[in-house]
């Protein structure tokens, strides 16, 4: 962070609470990540940081703390309750943001070019040819000019994946949120993904990214989040939290996965 | 020759009435079993308990009960219909019922993930059902609409028990008459060609939609 630390905070949450039912999954989280830094955050299943990331566009919701975007509060906890923004607020608030999901999630009755042009229309209000000239200019950069006009099942996971990356950069959001984008790949196909996910960190895309993939935290990431079992165990940028790693938790967990 | 002709000029009168049952029934049951399905998986326990109600009751009981219970049992606390329409109200509720049903199945057949895909773009639930889901949904519910449909065709002749003289009961009295069994023979026919008509279509619809 030691880089980026005068950077606007972009994202800030505090004491973040979530259970369901009995279980709880995250247990009083504090994070925040300025423009421009990559935020990786890793751990083994079931230690909420999918969870973490889906509350922050309020995929799921929290019980307790507080969450702003762009020093706007999208959550904040009164008198021990959550209380969220209004609605126009809400939706203001949740447009800076973007999200990539594990499977995909693109609208397979439409068109790769479709799947990019439809919230800017929709949402937006734009004209198609106010949004073609840029669907097309982020569908080069992803490399697949070449299919604006295949269906999704036309295409391979990775080419998917990235198809996914430019419908969510159309909005023009100033956060991404990346949800194990490559866990559902062949091992082959990952290569593909994260090399766009590095581009984009390179144009200093503020990035939140859930993963499995080390190599891709160490490479890309500006700082590191090990969770466990709904809390953050270990931080720190990735030089020293992959090389001199302090917990016990965080050793045993690097050890398995390289 | 001429005889024949006779014939199948009052059982074409007598396919009218088939047809606008069939037609009417279809247009007005589609988008009621369409609002049902909506409400029946309305977060509002009330709306999807009252909706379930509904369906539990027209799928539990015959459709000719129903017929009878519209046109004869109504009038009795005062709602008097026209023959026709009496025996639309009972088709639509009927078969918007068992739409519902299928839309229903079909709304729930789209990954969760298509919701949240359309939610973290920004759009709303009426744009998200409108663009994103109903088009899915189509796709899936075409096959069992289609059978429905093909079932409604055959379901129009059950107004002979209210007098009405649709494509079956305009046969049937020409055979009491005549002694003659060829009106059944057209009936027959004419199911036919509009069962093969509405296969042929619902197969155009299938392959429309499912070119992704």
């Amino acid at each position: 962070m030691a880089n980026t630390n005068q950077g606007e905070v972009m994202l800030k949450m505090t004491d973040i609470h979530k259970s369901y039912d009995q279980l709880d999954v995250l247990k009083g989280i504090d994070l925040e990540v300025r423009r421009g830094e990559v935020l990786a955050i890793i751990g083994p299943s079931g230690s909420g940081k999918s969870t973490l990331l889906r509350c922050i566009n309020k995929l799921e919701t929290i019980d307790k703390g507080s969450i702003a975007i762009k020093d706007r509060f999208l959550v904040q906890t009164k008198d021990g309750e959550a209380r969220y923004a209004n609605g126009k607020e809400e939706r203001e608030i949740l447009a800076s943001t973007g999200m990539v999901f594990q499977q995909f999630n693109l609208f397979p009755h439409m068109t790769v070019l479709e799947n990019l042009l439809e919230a800017p229309m929709q949402v937006k209000g734009l004209k198609r040819s106010e949004v073609e000239p840029y669907a097309r200019e982020l569908l080069d950069k992803v490399g697949l000019s070449d299919r604006a006009d295949y269906y999704p099942s036309q295409l391979s996971g990775g080419q998917q994946q990235r198809v996914a990356i430019a419908r969510a950069l159309c909005m023009k959001p100033d956060i991404m949120l990346f949800d194990e984008p490559t866990s559902a790949l062949d091992p082959e196909l990952t290569g593909e993904v994260l090399k766009t996910m590095r581009e984009l960190a390179a144009e200093h895309m503020t990035m939140v990214v859930v993963t499995h993939e080390m190599a891709f935290a160490r490479e890309a990431a500006s700082h590191v989040i090990f969770m466990a079992e709904g809390n953050i165990v270990e931080q720190g940028e990735p030089e020293v939290f992959f090389a001199a790693p302090k917990e016990e938790r965080t050793k045993a967990f690097l050890q398995n996965m390289l | 020759m001429e005889k024949l002709w006779d014939t199948f000029l009052l059982m074409l009168d007598g396919s009218e009435i088939t047809l606008e049952i069939f037609f009417v029934t279809l247009i007005l049951a589609l988008p009621l079993g369409m609002l049902a399905a909506l409400g029946r998986l309305s977060t509002f326990k009330l709306v999807s308990r009252l909706v379930e109600f509904y369906i539990w009751i027209m799928r539990g009981t015959p459709l000719m009960l129903q017929l009878l219970f519209v046109y004869f049992a109504l009038p009795m606390i005062g709602i008097r219909l026209p023959d026709i329409a009496a025996a639309l109200l009972a088709f639509t509720l009927n078969y918007a019922a068992y739409f519902a049903e299928i839309f229903r199945a079909g709304i729930q057949a789209v990954p969760k993930g298509q919701y949240e895909a359309a939610k973290t773009l920004g759009m709303s639930y009426p744009q998200t059902m409108r663009r994103i889901i109903l088009p899915q949904v189509i796709r899936i519910v075409l096959p069992p609409v289609s059978n429905e449909t093909i079932n409604l065709v055959k379901d129009t002749s059950l107004v002979y028990i209210l007098a009405m003289n649709d494509l079956l009961r305009v046969a049937r009295t020409i055979v009491q008459r005549e002694f003659d069994m060829t009106p059944f023979l057209f009936a027959a026919i004419f199911y036919l060609v509009m069962t093969f008509v509405l296969t042929w279509g619902f197969k155009k619809l299938e392959a429309y939609y499912g070119k992704y």
